[in-house]
């Protein structure tokens, strides 16, 4: 019985860590149980250390908790200045000031009950978790991969994207140029005017640039699309504004509540689903082969899978014990963890192990170095032929 | 080789019909009533807190921004497909992405979720030189750009694009001016666009952010003069602080920068020759000579 070898690193499909995250996410927004709120939190974090690479966006994680402190603050000074009255025993009683009429009549201060603080913290904590799910997504999905999978028919909208993201580090480095230039005439290089100056070069740059970038594409065919029959053209047209128009109709629908009910739900759903047919009529005139496509494979299924495990465990606990998910947050102990919600939560764990290990940018580099002492193990070489370098790519 | 119909570097066409720089991205009347009814959309998507009726289906305030932020990408996905079809050709492929660019690399420079002032500084600018269609797509991308470069792609996002977009369109179809009074008016755009941009922004994530059980919270189907009401003092005590100092460097960096960078942008719209159409002719002589 021998251990099966770990999966060679790859990185997984942005599309599927997007997924996972979406399932996550619904998972907290739904409940104010604090456990589940943790749960869902150390979860996300474990995930995010486990199968994060070193690429900058990584990093983007942290950025996301700390912008949920931030709400989780504010929810917390928003209910001790402006609460209403709530029951519970009071902590603190802060003088009270009436808003003019305008401000609809409230008031500023006055009492701040327990109960009332431990709500504004729970329901802080339901936000920062969500923003934690999303700053999963953002750490572990590489943003540049996810522009490859837009559909066919934003391909130009798409170029400029790459565009733009190719462009912006140089933009950067071409302010630093300048800057530089200036400081050593002597000349000011900070201060408002100092912009003025600064910026004019820097966009001349950047409009010369552009022009050298389309006379580059347009020599290579970039822009070019396919000669689309005049029906499909038609046809793409009409499920555009059919669908556009049934969405903004079930829209109003749902916000009058008046009118009869098929004019909310169903014509929503049925503005977007023509809305999306359209995507994919338009999406007929562009002939594009893609270079390199992301497998989308066993660990993507897993992922995803493991994502929608959270929100059905979720959705099950709503279903068969109600008030388990809106608990009384306080006092903390006598909150209940229901079973479903927690082993959802729980399986949206799995892909921390089960997906192949992340690709390291400094690995990468580091690869041809590390390559010519590997090859001479036994177990790998082949005995009388030769190994092709190429050959061990595969797998 | 000599009679080419297209014009040589850097020289306007003598038979330009206007100093203006024509649209680089046409709205036809497709584009423009797709335009209008994702507009439409993104009026409720916005303001539903104060639309939204008692005892209508939007009037909870966990499931709406929800909805929203899945249904925003799609309809901007469809309404940017529809503007693309009417023409998107190579040049302004890279005059978008190199000016999202120049955008996402001055987006760090303003902070905070709504602070993108900067950002507007050169979408304004840009809408009014290359007309509404290509301020609205502009606009969109570069948010989009900018979000993907910091990793703060968010439920947030799709209303920034589409908050953007609505700025670079609208610099797009202000009158035609000249001179210092374009720009004046180009930098009183700038500020109330800003202001426009930052309130829509607070009242997208207002119901969210706010606890049910405060006095300063959206209450669902309430009137809308109570909501409104209460939805200003919450801009009162949170961000209008910051938004007016933003609003007006904003205006004075258009004022100070608005003329030489309009000159640029349009001195560069002329030379991409966006609206010469491309024709071949036979040479008169017969035969091609060989060079």
């Amino acid at each position: 019985m021998t251990r099966r070898p770990p999966p060679p690193p790859r990185a997984l499909h942005p599309g599927a860590w997007w997924l996972w995250a979406l399932g996550l996410a619904p998972a907290a927004s739904r409940t104010t149980n604090p456990w589940l709120l943790l749960l869902v939190l150390a979860v996300a974090g474990h995930v995010v250390t486990a199968r994060r690479s070193d690429a900058p966006w990584a990093r983007s994680f942290v950025v996301f908790l700390k912008l949920g402190l931030i709400v989780i603050a504010i929810r917390v000074v928003a209910q001790t200045l402006f609460g209403t009255p709530a029951p519970g025993s009071v902590l603190v009683d802060l003088p009270e000031v009436g808003l003019p009429a305008w401000a609809a009549g409230g008031t500023l201060g006055g009492p701040i009950t327990d109960t009332a603080l431990a709500g504004a913290l729970v329901d802080g904590l339901r936000l920062a978790t969500m923003l934690a799910c999303i700053g999963a997504a953002n750490a572990l999905a590489n943003p540049k991969r996810l522009l490859a999978t837009v559909p066919a028919a934003l391909y130009e909208v798409g170029v400029a994207v790459v565009v733009a993201l190719s462009f912006a580090p140089s933009m950067v480095a071409s302010v630093q140029r300048i800057r530089a230039a200036r400081r050593l005439r002597g000349r000011p290089d900070r201060g408002l005017r100092s912009i003025v100056t600064v910026a004019m070069p820097v966009l001349e740059d950047a409009l010369e640039r552009s022009l050298a970038l389309a006379a580059a594409m347009d020599s290579r065919g970039y822009g070019r699309r396919a000669t689309v029959p005049a029906r499909t053209r038609r046809l793409t047209t009409t499920l555009t504004l059919l669908g556009l128009g049934g969405t903004l109709v079930g829209l109003y629908g749902l916000l009058d509540g008046t009118g009869p009910a098929a004019l909310g739900l169903p014509t929503l759903l049925l503005g977007i689903v023509v809305a999306a047919a359209s995507l994919r009529s338009a999406g007929a005139g562009v002939t594009r082969t893609r270079y390199r496509p992301d497998p989308w494979s066993g660990p993507e299924w897993l992922t995803t899978a493991a994502g929608v495990a959270a929100a059905a465990g979720t959705i099950v606990t709503s279903l068969t014990v109600p008030g388990a998910l809106d608990p009384a947050p306080w006092p903390l102990l006598a909150v209940p963890l229901p079973a479903a919600a927690t082993v959802g939560i729980l399986v949206a764990l799995l892909p921390a192990w089960l997906t192949p290990p992340p690709l390291m940018m400094t690995a990468v580099r580091r690869q041809p170095r590390r390559q010519p002492r590997r090859q001479p193990d036994p177990a790998v070489e082949a005995p009388a032929t030769s190994v092709s370098p190429s050959s061990e790519v595969a797998a | 080789m000599s009679d080419a119909a297209i014009p040589t570097d850097g020289v306007a066409p003598a038979t330009s019909p206007a100093l203006r720089t024509r649209s680089q991205l046409r709205i036809g009347p497709r584009s423009l009533a797709a335009l209008l009814l994702v507009s439409a959309v993104g009026v409720i998507a916005f303001g539903w807190p104060l639309l939204a009726q008692p005892g209508s289906g939007l009037a909870h305030a966990t499931d709406a921004p929800l909805l929203f932020a899945l249904l925003l990408p799609l309809l901007l996905a469809v309404v940017l497909a529809q503007l693309a079809e009417g023409g998107m050709d190579a040049k302004t492929v890279a005059m978008l992405g190199v000016l999202a660019a120049v955008g996402a690399a001055l987006r760090p420079l303003g902070t905070g979720v709504a602070g993108v002032e900067p950002v507007f500084f050169l979408l304004v600018l840009a809408g009014r030189a290359y007309g509404p269609g290509f301020g609205f797509v502009l606009g969109a991308v570069t948010l989009f750009a900018s979000a993907l470069l910091t990793a703060g792609v968010g439920p947030w996002l799709p209303f920034q694009m589409l908050g953007a977009a609505w700025v670079g369109a609208g610099a797009g179809l202000l009158p035609e001016l000249r001179g210092r009074a374009e720009v004046a008016l180009l930098a009183a755009y700038a500020a109330v666009a800003g202001l426009a941009y930052g309130l829509a922004l607070n009242l997208s994530f207002w119901p969210f952010v706010i606890g049910n059980a405060s006095t300063i919270a959206f209450v669902a189907g309430d009137p809308l003069v109570d909501n409104l009401g209460r939805f200003l003092a919450f801009t009162l005590v949170t961000s209008l602080g910051f938004d007016i100092p933003r609003a007006v460097l904003t205006a004075i960096l258009v004022l100070l920068t608005g003329r030489p960078i309009l000159r640029a942008l349009r001195r560069a719209g002329r030379r991409a020759a966006f609206d010469t159409p491309v024709s071949f002719q036979a040479p008169p002589g017969g035969a091609p000579r060989s060079p």
